[in-house]
């Protein structure tokens, strides 16, 4: 029972930071934001009981995707300009 | 005896939803990576509680793995912010 309640503030968490990376118009912001998707999200493979498809899901969107963003903001725009 | 661990878990899993708060009303960048960094640090709390829950020595290693690259992925964004990244 309490196993699924947890479950359930981490299936709201990731629905939280979905939102917010949708509504950001600072993009490290919202690069920050699907960082915590990203932790969130394997925290929900673990506790699934999957724990492989938590260390790749930790190696690639916590550590990798992350960076690699924070190298595309840095050569492009911080902010999203033009858009409503 | 009740076993007090997925309990446990559950308050983590609300200080990390309290976590997400700031991280949704956070006025600048710097608050939304602290954000970010308690989350992080209360996901690998919460693995190794659930490793204790489940009785699995292999999920603690999980957790080492993300400890490493949490903090990697900190250090990259506040050498952004700190504008000295090459």
């Amino acid at each position: 029972m309490i196993e699924e309640i947890v479950q359930a503030v981490v299936l709201l968490g990731l629905v939280a930071s979905a939102v917010a990376i949708w509504r950001f118009k600072d993009l490290l912001a919202a690069a920050v934001s699907f960082g915590v998707f990203s932790f969130l999200l394997s925290l929900e493979f673990y506790l699934l009981q999957a724990p492989d498809v938590a260390i790749a899901e930790a190696g690639i969107g916590a550590g990798l995707t992350t960076a690699i963003y924070i190298v595309a903001i840095r050569a492009t725009e911080r902010t999203e300009e033009g858009s409503a | 005896m009740i076993e007090p661990w997925i309990p446990a878990v559950l308050v983590l899993v609300v200080l990390i939803a309290l976590a997400l708060v700031r991280l949704a009303a956070g006025p600048t960048a710097p608050d939304r990576v602290v954000a970010l960094d308690v989350v992080n640090t209360l996901t690998i709390a919460a693995m190794i509680l659930l490793a204790i829950a489940y009785g699995e020595v292999i999920f603690v290693d999980v957790a080492i793995v993300y400890a490493l690259l949490s903090f990697v992925g900190t250090l990259y964004i506040a050498k952004y912010l700190g504008g000295d990244l090459p």
